[in-house]
């Protein structure tokens, strides 16, 4: 607890859709020790240099999660985030808006289109009429059945995963890893009668869009591990409906490739996601690649040791199914 | 203008909870909070939430002990209520879909807590509060009623001695808006941010405090504020008590376990107000540790093992690591006692009605009063839900036959005009120095050991910081998200608070609970048994008192 100070700069992201001029950068700069959380820095910057900087923060202990922002391009929480090792690593401490949400004013979003997300996977409890609450009494559940909510229950809602996921920005349509790591909480609950029902209605335009890129999971503040809860939803999705979802049948089927010779057949990968007619569709993409990469469409044939491989899967389906 | 039948203001878990009565009763309910409703301070509560419900223990056993931690101030028929209400309304919020932590036998883990017989505090890792938050705001949502987030409360209009409605700032428009109600709740959670060190978010300013004051409301007990015996050095971010429930122990320079002097027979576990007193006499008289952030002592957790450390503790640890740069499995903790809760608050009854008709109070905001001189730790989640069940009830029963509100779209102008006022000033002064000034103000004047000519000067000086923020100065006019303007609102409404809290104590000439005159260092039961009010005039506050409900126990000297 070294009370040293550091010469720190700070661009900022500044952006008032009421004063006409277009977003743009100011720079700060604060005397202060390494240790400094950058909210802190923010609030400073506030009370001793420009009281017209906005943002968003309330706790400052990284259990509100209101003050998610990027610093140096992550999404991170401001108040858990210290000075020191971003002016170590990038010479300046750059401060800009969340992503994926649009910006209402320097480093404050509109999260709706987050809070919408939320809202679809139908964040609540439902009951199955046949098994009610006991009445008077609280249900019983066993230590192991906690456990199963892995760290979902840590979620704070900060949505810093929802602006690093580059799935959120591709496709709107897309709940984010927030809402899906809401919908596993709700799935492993032993109280919800809805598991199969939420397992089924979250395929269309949904869980199938991960891109399994695993940056939800190193944005998050808590530990959540939004894209490992995903894995979770992709297979007990498969085992709750089968593979019915493109998304779903283009994993199987890309199982299905390894395990039959150990590489992966484009072709047939390509109609056993789609389907035949499905796979017209992709025709003309398919000549496109076909004419810059012709190696792509191969002819089937096993590699050396597929039966090994073969072997692996068997072991771990057989792993998967047995009791834990 | 907006209308509603019930608006509740403050969307932690006491409103969230009181909207769910109000909404069950069919009424037509607005929430009103400054945040989202997820970012409410509620989450931030760790320990527990208590209620007897293990074989061994007894609602009697859980009233005494809070009669006993309130120093015999909380009002006991309210306590008695309040206690046998315990076990129904964890039963409900584990209904509702809260994950708590489960003991082997699959029922709900308990763990012991200070001023407690018996480990009734039942919890969720060290995130009971995150997780009752969520359980509750998954339920509410499933109702029908009209939230307004992020919208300040600038006051509650009261005429022909009935509420009106309220009048909020939209802080994504820019503009004061008028909200016609038959009833208002004020669940507008603590005011802790009138200190320096605090274990509160800076969302925690009292603006329904401040506003119920303004609108004629009594403030009760507001001298009574509590310090956690451990926040953590510098940041001030709590360290929960449940640390020294499974098992933490406080050390001071020496490596003695100095509580073994103060509470020789359950040490640490000893009631707050006795902890924080203690670890305060030790850095004072010189056996504290020393740093650049001043005095402090060590909470160790290391002898009780990584595993255990990490997975009841979870959070903490997160806390010393990143905010801290400790890791409590193999170091001591550096703490220090924070402002942490304010026992007093709006004045209600057990149906959170206060003296004005159709305004309600609920939770950290109001004072009931079942915390008196010192809460226990795990009985304010627990008061938030049980009366803001009950406040919510009896808001929608009242609006139900109230007649139609007076309000009028020609009084926002008038009413919001001084506020406006603010921007167009080309000098005064800054929001944040003043708030600053307050807050050394309150940490130096206003602390765990208060004396007479302490206590003047602070008011002294509060008065002082008082008067400048007639002339405050606004530089910010954009229309969105304008911080410097909400500042300036909840500055003014701390400076109210914090005058009342210096009156309060400087008239109390006693030692009791959280209040410690060093000047008055006992208990004084004659002349002291009773509540302080407060209602504000145009001199300042004005004080009353009020008797304490008595039912079955005699105060006894408090030993732990």
């Amino acid at each position: 607890m070294s009370p040293e100070t550091i010469s720190a700069q700070f661009d900022v992201y500044r952006y008032d859709p009421s004063d006409g001029t277009p977003p743009h950068y100011q720079r700060y700069t604060l005397e202060l020790t390494p240790h400094t959380p950058v909210l802190t820095a923010l609030l400073r910057i506030r009370a001793e240099l420009d009281p017209t900087l906005s943002l968003r923060y309330s706790c400052r202990s990284a259990i509100c999660g209101s003050c998610a922002m990027q610093v140096n391009s992550k999404s991170r929480l401001a108040c858990e985030t210290h000075v020191g090792p971003e002016m170590e690593r990038h010479g300046r401490v750059v401060v800009e808006p969340m992503r994926n949400q649009p910006v209402l004013r320097d480093l404050v979003v509109d999260q709706a289109p987050f809070w919408t997300q939320y809202d679809r996977i139908e964040p609540h409890l439902k009951l199955d009429p046949a098994h009610p609450m006991p009445e008077g009494k609280t249900t019983m559940m066993t230590p192991e059945q906690v456990d199963r909510f892995k760290e979902t229950p840590r979620c704070i809602a900060c949505a810093a995963c929802f602006s690093a996921c580059p799935a959120v920005e591709a496709d709107p349509a897309f709940p984010g890893p927030m809402a899906l790591a809401k919908l596993y909480r709700f799935v492993v609950d032993p109280r919800d009668g809805a598991h199969q029902d939420r397992l089924v209605r979250i395929q269309p335009n949904g869980l199938w869009l991960c891109l399994r890129c695993h940056l939800c999971t190193e944005a998050c503040p808590k530990d959540v591990r939004p894209s490992e809860r995903i894995r979770d939803l992709k297979e007990m999705a498969i085992a709750a409906q089968g593979a019915t979802e493109n998304g779903s049948r283009h994993v199987v089927g890309f199982k299905d490739n390894i395990v039959d010779g150990g590489l992966l057949n484009e072709m047939k990968l390509v109609r056993q996601t789609y389907g035949t007619f499905g796979m017209l569709g992709q025709v003309v993409q398919g000549l496109r690649i076909w004419r810059k990469k012709p190696e792509v469409i191969h002819k089937p044939h096993k590699i050396q040791g597929a039966e090994e491989l073969a072997r692996i899967y068997d072991a771990l389906d057989t792993d998967a199914e047995a009791p834990k | 203008m907006l209308r509603h039948e019930v608006v509740i203001v403050g969307a932690g878990l006491a409103g969230q909870r009181a909207a769910l009565a109000a909404v069950q009763a069919g009424r037509d309910v607005a929430v009103v909070t400054k945040l989202h409703p997820l970012r409410s301070h509620s989450g931030a509560a760790q320990g527990g939430i208590n209620a007897a419900v293990g074989a061994e223990d007894s609602v009697d056993t859980h009233i005494y002990d809070t009669v006993k931690g309130s120093d015999y101030l909380g009002d006991q028929d309210a306590i008695e209520f309040f206690c046998r209400e315990a076990g129904p309304t964890v039963v409900e919020m584990e209904h509702f879909g809260t994950i708590f932590s489960r003991s082997p036998d699959g029922a709900l883990a308990r763990r012991a807590f200070g001023g407690a017989g018996f480990p009734r505090t039942i919890y969720a890792a060290d995130r009971t509060g995150l997780a009752l938050l969520q359980a509750l705001w998954e339920r509410l949502s499933t109702e029908r009623f009209t939230l307004y987030q992020e919208w300040d409360l600038t006051q509650v209009v009261v005429r022909d001695r009935r509420v009106q409605g309220i009048i909020a700032y939209d802080r994504h428009r820019g503009e004061f808006e008028e909200i016609a109600a038959k009833s208002v709740v004020i669940a507008t959670g603590p005011a802790g941010r009138i200190y320096g060190r605090t274990t509160n978010a800076h969302s925690c300013t009292g603006d329904g405090l401040a506003c119920a004051y303004d609108a004629g409301a009594y403030l009760k007990d507001m001298e009574f504020v509590q310090f956690h015996p451990t926040a953590l050095l510098e940041s001030g971010i709590l360290i929960t008590e449940g640390a020294r429930g499974e098992g933490g122990i406080l050390k001071n320079a020496s490596g003695e376990r100095f509580m073994t002097r103060y509470a020789p027979h359950v040490l640490e576990l000893a009631s707050r107000d006795v902890v924080s007193r203690a670890i305060v006499t030790e850095v004072a008289e010189g056996r504290g540790l020393s740093g650049p952030y001043g005095g402090y002592v060590h909470l160790e957790l290391m002898h009780l093992g990584k595993e255990k450390v990490e997975s009841r503790l979870q959070e903490i640890c997160d806390y010393c690591r990143r905010f801290a740069g400790i890791d409590p499995v193999s170091e001591p903790i550096p703490v220090y006692p924070g402002q942490h809760y304010m026992m007093g608050g709006v004045g209600t009854n057990i149906h959170g009605e206060t003296n004005v008709a159709g305004l309600y109070a609920v939770g950290e905001a109001a004072c009931v009063s079942i915390h008196g001189a010192n809460r226990l730790g795990g009985n304010s989640l627990l008061e938030t839900l049980v009366f803001g069940k009950e406040a919510g009830g009896a808001a929608a029963k009242y609006a139900l036959s109230a007649p139609a509100t007076t309000l009028h779209a020609t009084d926002l102008e008038p009413a919001t005009a001084p506020m406006r006022a603010w921007s167009s000033r080309t000098e005064g002064e800054d929001p944040s120095t003043l708030r600053d000034e307050m807050q050394q103000t309150m940490d130096r004047y206003a602390g765990i050991y208060r004396t007479e000519a302490d206590l003047l000067e602070g008011l002294r000086r509060i008065q002082v910081v008082k008067a400048r923020f007639e002339r405050v100065r606004v530089v910010d006019h954009s229309k969105v998200f304008n911080l410097n303007l909400t500042d300036a609102i909840e500055v003014g409404h701390m400076l109210e608070l914090a005058e009342v809290i210096l009156v309060g104590a400087y008239a109390r000439t006693e030692s009791r609970g959280a209040h410690s005159r060093v000047d008055f260092p006992k208990r004084d039961d004659v002349r002291w048994m009773k509540h302080t009010l407060a209602q504000k005039t145009r001199e300042g506050p004005n004080l009353s008192y009020a008797p304490v409900a008595y039912t079955r126990w005699d105060p006894k000297e408090r030993v732990y």
